[in-house]
């Protein structure tokens, strides 16, 4: 497990995993895509609309995945001092604001048919906006601390400070009344959604995984490969 | 003893500072009313739609005119090395970020809550609720107080991107908003409220110090 | 008092220095010397545990320094290469200032003598903002005498200054190291100033 720490061991495990996941996550989008497309079924009440739903879901699960493990590394990195944790959020901070902006726009695309409106303000939807923003600050934090040292572990303490909106995200429906449907996932009960959709969600949740660890393989490689050289 | 005459001593070295730059806070307080006319102008002299839209907008303005101070929370001592005068004679930089919360609370926001009544009346707010909106904002000016020093600590390295430390600042204070609008809109769950007020503002005040202390290191060793 | 051993210093992956080592005892007063960018700013503020060593370590009365921080802030003044007073001020607020937040014992008349030795005692009332560079240095230098410390730790505290008020400054080294205070302080120009170590980096 040394590759989570190591970036020497990161590189030469990345060197052999990038091609074959690249490859993986294309077959899975084509399946994905296939399945939710053509091989599912439509609602009995949102009629095709739901298939919206493969998009939408996978990528909101990693926008909030990609923060939490930013958490994990950043706490990884100030308190038992892995200067690769710093690198990992930089790399990655980019890949979850993109996840975060499609959960946001296939999420007000879902919304105009099913609640006749782009957008609420509803607990769920204003706390993942807030996230993109969260997002995006860390990026743009990255951007304009020209000190290398400063910045990495600013930026790691934001992450931290920032972190307490992801259980807001994940609890917003269970704690306020909203518009947003309740998890319909969860490991403690059994799902309440039917096997023939629940197909198509873990293909495309696997697919989205597989690309997303692909970007952030290549993104991660280059920033060892500039730290290495002092480019900033 | 001496730790207690060293902070009334960093009390005098702030009073003295915010005395010379007194214009700079009474600039706040005329930027805070001069936007209230602007939103009533904005909105129309409508009475029954001011009545509904006051608190917020009360809020919201307090909220802008107060970020507007932030530049002034930790840059100059740290640009003219007071910051570390500070720290050699004795305080730790978490110990610091304490004192400075509590002088920016002091010097900054205060006057705002003595300006807070003047702006109610303007705005036709009743006056029982007044006093809900005072107290809901010294619980939640001091977490404000709070998330400045964080924020301002942590942009004291960036001289490109000002306006991002007082992005951070509104970001972090939607929760103080939505629960100190409420206050006044539900005034049977006053106690349960206010409750939760201080209950985000003991949090942020217990993050201030180890934050914002570890930012104000790092500015330093890196400068 | 102090003793460096083995410091070597690395700042983004390009080595600063290697291996210094330093005593400082009393009554003495060392010299840095070396051209810009040698580290001597760097090694001061190692000095102080601003800067985290990347190896060896440094040591005050016997302990690691470290673990015994406050303590060596009571025995140190530290005058950076940035003046600290606040401009907005006059002189004598900030003699005021200061004097307060050092527990300074120093009588009014004391301090009146110094200003008059560096020539400031006709700006007591000025705003800090309204003298000049040289000026606003010669003022930083009254911390040396407010603090009344033991170890005195200076930046480039000659540059900017006129030949009289070097002389003025050997002059309160000299009385400063026969009172068995220990002095350091980094420079590029020469001096007359009389040194009994000089470290070149």
């Amino acid at each position: 497990m040394k590759f989570l720490v190591n970036p020497s061991k990161f590189n030469e495990l990345a060197d052999y995993i990038f091609k074959p996941v690249l490859i993986l996550s294309i077959l899975l989008f084509a399946l994905g895509l296939l399945f939710s497309f053509y091989l599912s079924p439509d609602d009995y009440q949102q009629g095709s609309t739901v298939r919206i739903m493969y998009v939408h879901v996978p990528s909101a699960w990693l926008a909030l995945l990609t923060y939490a493990i930013m958490t994990l590394y950043s706490i990884a990195a100030l308190a038992f001092r892995i200067p690769f944790g710093f690198i990992f959020n930089t790399a990655v901070a980019p890949i979850g604001a993109v996840f975060t902006l499609i959960c946001v726009i296939s999420g007000s695309l879902w919304g105009k048919p099913m609640w006749g409106t782009w957008w609420v303000w509803d607990a769920r939807l204003t706390s993942v906006a807030i996230l993109f923003i969260i997002y995006l600050i860390i990026i743009f934090m990255n951007l304009s601390i020209e000190n290398r040292n400063v910045r990495e572990k600013v930026v790691a303490i934001f992450i931290l400070v920032g972190s307490v909106n992801l259980p807001i995200v994940k609890f917003s429906v269970d704690w306020w009344n909203t518009l947003h449907q309740p998890a319909t996932i969860s490991k403690l009960s059994k799902p309440s959604i039917d096997p023939s959709m629940m197909t198509p969600l873990i293909i495309m949740t696997l697919a989205f995984i597989s690309i997303g660890l692909s970007i952030a393989i290549l993104r991660i490689k280059t920033e060892i490969i500039s730290r290495k050289s002092n480019l900033g | 003893m001496i730790i207690l005459n060293k902070i009334i001593s960093f009390y005098y070295r702030e009073y003295k500072l915010n005395l010379s730059g007194f214009q700079d806070i009474l600039t706040n307080i005329i930027f805070f009313f001069v936007s209230i006319f602007i939103f009533i102008f904005s909105i129309g002299p409508d009475k029954e739609k001011i009545s509904t839209l006051s608190i917020g907008i009360v809020w919201t303005l307090l909220l802008l005119s107060s970020t507007l101070s932030l530049r002034k929370f930790y840059q100059d001592d740290f640009e003219n090395g007071s910051l570390l005068i500070m720290h050699l004679n004795g305080f730790s930089f978490g110990f610091i970020a304490i004192l400075k919360t509590f002088s920016h609370f002091l010097f900054v926001q205060v006057p705002f809550l003595l300006s807070i009544p003047i702006a109610c009346i303007i705005l036709n707010i009743a006056n029982d609720k007044i006093i809900y909106l005072v107290a809901s904002f010294a619980v939640g000016s001091l977490t404000l107080s709070c998330l400045g020093s964080i924020s301002s600590s942590m942009n004291l390295m960036n001289q490109r991107n000002f306006l991002l430390g007082s992005v951070i600042v509104m970001i972090f204070s939607i929760p103080i908003i939505i629960f100190s609008v409420s206050i006044i809109n539900i005034e049977e769950s006053f106690n349960s409220l206010i409750s939760i007020l201080f209950g985000i503002l003991l949090i942020v005040f217990a993050i201030n110090p180890w934050a914002s202390g570890l930012c104000l290191k790092l500015s330093i060793e890196n400068n | 008092m102090i003793l460096v051993k083995d410091l070597s210093i690395e700042r983004s992956n390009k080595k600063i220095f290697e291996n210094i080592n330093l005593a400082v005892g009393s009554g003495k007063i060392i010299l840095l010397k070396g051209k810009n960018g040698s580290g001597k700013t760097t090694l001061l503020k190692a000095m102080l545990n601003l800067i985290e060593p990347s190896a060896g370590a440094i040591y005050w009365k016997g302990k690691l320094l470290k673990k015994n921080l406050y303590n060596f802030f009571n025995n140190v003044t530290y005058i950076a290469d940035k003046t600290s007073s606040l401009g907005k001020l006059s002189v004598q607020e900030n003699i005021n200032i200061w004097k307060r937040i050092f527990l300074s014992n120093i009588s009014d008349s004391q301090i009146e003598n110094i200003l008059s030795t560096l020539k400031l005692d006709t700006y007591l009332f000025q705003k800090v903002n309204s003298l000049s560079f040289g000026e606003i240095k010669k003022l930083e230098f009254l911390r040396l005498i407010l603090e009344n410390k033991k170890i005195w730790i200076l930046d480039e505290p000659l540059s900017n200054l006129d030949s009289e008020s070097i002389e003025v400054l050997g002059q309160t080294f000299e009385d400063h190291r026969s009172k068995e205070g220990s002095i350091i302080f980094s420079s590029h120009q020469k001096s007359e100033i009389n040194v009994s170590e000089e470290i070149l980096l």
